[in-house]
């Protein structure tokens, strides 16, 4: 970015700009989950509550989609973070 | 330990806690999970007044609202599970949930309810990650929850009703709200809500963006330009703003996160807020355990998310056998017309199209456009031709209400609030209050009752020079007897000088003041502003 005005924060969690968004799309991420896979945009602490809304909408600028079209990313346990420990006693939990 | 219930609820907010109500007082099993520390959802944060009818406890402040909807879900034998957050949805269907941080258990359930509610929309422009930026909503937990102002000198962006809500909130709080930013060419929120800010001093620029927010630790500065009709900011118009915090008020998105965990199918509605998950008018998602409702079910606004929440309840008792289909089916008509009503008006026009659009419905959409949202409206405009204001030659009798109400807004406690029924809202409740002028004796009841601040009280008989004016006061302190007050006119600018007469007693946290106006001056004057110990300016 040899530009004056650095590139705006989209994913804040992950610390990823609108430019490396554009980007990872330009190189053929045209969906969320690929985004997220190529970039980590949303599997932070927030697990992209803030930025899926502001991913999409660069998305659907780059791509010529109606946001409406695109397709949200998958949503995986835990959406709240968790002491890794405690995991286990849900896994006991289920066994039983 | 892992737990089995009739219904588990995810969210203990007006949707979650009505259900709640709802299946544990006919005898299901019930638990309300919810990450927060005390269960009310945003309700708690809600220090103003409601508006919709009686039946939607119009009127009522919604902290008071959601301490009633706790007792009586607790009453009617509801199980709160609170600072636990659902982290998963799995076959059975079960939940997963961290308890406090201290033990995670799985939850099964016959039904599970996600009423999750909502999550702040975010906007990104260079320095938006800057410590002093933040939600409204976050900003409104601050101050009404944890009682901290999130900032002295703060800038609103959004103009929808949240935006206006907190920046009144804020200024009651005691912090200056230097401007309301708004990027359409109209404010979004009621003109209600936008004159009380108004009235107050703030400045709404419509047609303007916030292009950056500076600071090195925190935010100190914020650029503001105006933009033209593609949006883009005009160059030459920028405004500098120094401000420690900026809140940010560009509406909310549906949390999805456990619905689409589940597998439930979900649709894009703008609408609604985005992505919602499909469900139909019984609440039940595109999987026949899981069922939504509140904000999670398309954004709206507490009223509905309660009203939503109800008839989710109702149908999971009607699925588990606790009342009959057709008792079920008509308790759901009744709330379903209870919901409409408050979806009514023009400011109900486009979460009425999202429904339609969601329901299959959209022949219905044709009825949208003919509603009247008051076009004409600008803040600080005078609306001498309302139907709730009185004519000249009654003004010059004496005593009488002059109510301020231009848009079709589902709302109606003045209504009820005046003993002469000199008040008329009527069916539909978006309907513009009609003053009988005639019956009104300017005994200023409604004033307080008015949860959009829009009523004052003016007596053009008081002597030959003078008017005695009335007008609502929830600030603090409050100016007393004798003291000398700023009487502003609809835009904050002090136009006169006045001498208060008396203060009512607060009425639920209303005061009105009265205060004596010039005579020529009431066309104009619509509050007061005043400072302890002297006015400074």
């Amino acid at each position: 970015m040899s530009d004056s005005k650095e590139s705006c924060l989209v994913c804040r969690c992950e610390e990823l700009t609108e430019d490396e968004i554009r980007q990872a799309i330009r190189e053929g991420c045209t969906t969320l989950t690929a985004i997220k896979r190529r970039t980590r945009a949303g599997m932070g602490l927030c697990q992209g509550r803030t930025c899926q809304r502001l991913i999409l909408a660069i998305l659907a600028q780059e791509t010529g989609q109606d946001v409406a079209e695109l397709v949200p990313d998958t949503s995986r346990f835990p959406v709240r973070p968790i002491r890794a420990e405690l995991v286990g006693d849900l896994r006991d939990g289920e066994d039983s | 330990m892992n737990r089995s219930v009739d219904v588990a609820i995810v969210g203990a907010g007006p949707a979650g806690i009505c259900a709640a109500i709802e299946t544990a007082r006919r005898g299901a099993r019930v638990l309300v999970i919810d990450e927060n520390h005390t269960p009310g959802g945003q309700l708690f944060k809600q220090i103003h007044k409601f508006f919709g009818s009686a039946r939607h406890r119009a009127g009522v402040r919604g902290i008071e609202i959601g301490r009633e909807l706790v007792d009586s879900a607790v009453k009617a034998g509801a199980e709160f599970l609170t600072d636990s957050a659902a982290l998963g949805v799995f076959p059975g269907p079960r939940l997963a949930v961290n308890v406090g941080n201290e033990e995670a258990i799985a939850v099964s359930a016959k039904r599970i309810l996600l009423a999750t509610g909502a999550t702040e929309n975010a906007v990104s422009f260079p320095g938006w990650t800057l410590p002093g930026v933040m939600g409204a909503g976050a900003a409104q937990t601050m101050l009404n929850v944890n009682r901290v102002l999130p900032g002295n000198r703060i800038l609103m962006i959004g103009s929808g009703n949240v935006g206006l809500v907190v920046s009144y909130q804020l200024l009651q709080g005691g912090a200056a709200v230097l401007a309301v930013i708004e990027a359409a060419p109209r404010v979004g929120g009621y003109a209600v809500h936008a004159n009380k800010i108004a009235r107050a001093g703030v400045e709404i620029l419509t047609s303007h963006v916030v292009t950056e927010a500076r600071g090195v630790d925190r935010v100190t500065s914020a650029q503001v330009a105006k933009v033209d009709d593609r949006w883009t900011p005009i160059k030459g118009t920028e405004r500098e703003f120094e401000v420690d915090a900026i809140c940010i008020a560009t509406g909310l998105n549906a949390m999805t996160e456990l619905a689409r965990m589940a597998g439930c199918r979900i649709v894009h509605l703008r609408e609604l807020g985005g992505y919602t998950p499909w469900h139909d008018r019984r609440m039940c998602t595109s999987l026949p355990e899981i069922y939504v409702a509140g904000d999670a079910a398309g954004v709206e606004e507490a009223s509905s998310a309660m009203e939503k929440g109800r008839i989710a309840g109702i149908s999971i008792l009607e699925d588990l056998g606790f009342i009959a289909p057709c008792d079920a089916q008509t308790e759901r008509d009744d709330l379903w017309k209870s919901l409409e009503a408050l979806r009514q008006g023009p400011f109900g026009n486009t979460v009425r199209r999202g429904y339609d659009r969601l329901f299959g419905d959209e022949s219905r959409c044709s009825s949208c456009t003919s509603a009247h949202r008051g076009e004409d409206f600008m803040v600080g405009s005078a609306p001498r031709k309302a139907p709730g204001y009185p004519s000249d030659t009654r003004l010059a009798k004496g005593p009488v209400a002059v109510i301020e109400c231009t848009q079709e807004i589902p709302c109606n406690p003045c209504e009820s609030a005046c003993a002469r029924h000199a008040i008329t809202v009527g069916d539909p409740i978006t309907s513009l209050p009609r003053l009988d002028e005639d019956k009104c004796n300017g005994c200023g009841r409604c004033i307080a009752y008015c949860s959009g601040l829009a009523i004052i009280t003016i007596d053009a008989a008081y002597s030959d020079t003078e008017a005695l004016m009335g007008f609502p006061y929830e600030f603090l302190p409050c100016p007393n007897k004798g003291d000398e007050v700023s009487l502003v006119d609809r835009l904050g600018k002090p136009i006169a000088r006045g001498r208060v007469m008396r203060v009512t007693k607060p009425m639920d946290g209303t005061r009105v003041v009265y205060a004596v106006a010039p005579k020529e001056l009431i066309h104009d004057i619509r509050g007061i502003k005043w400072q302890a110990g002297g006015e400074s300016q």
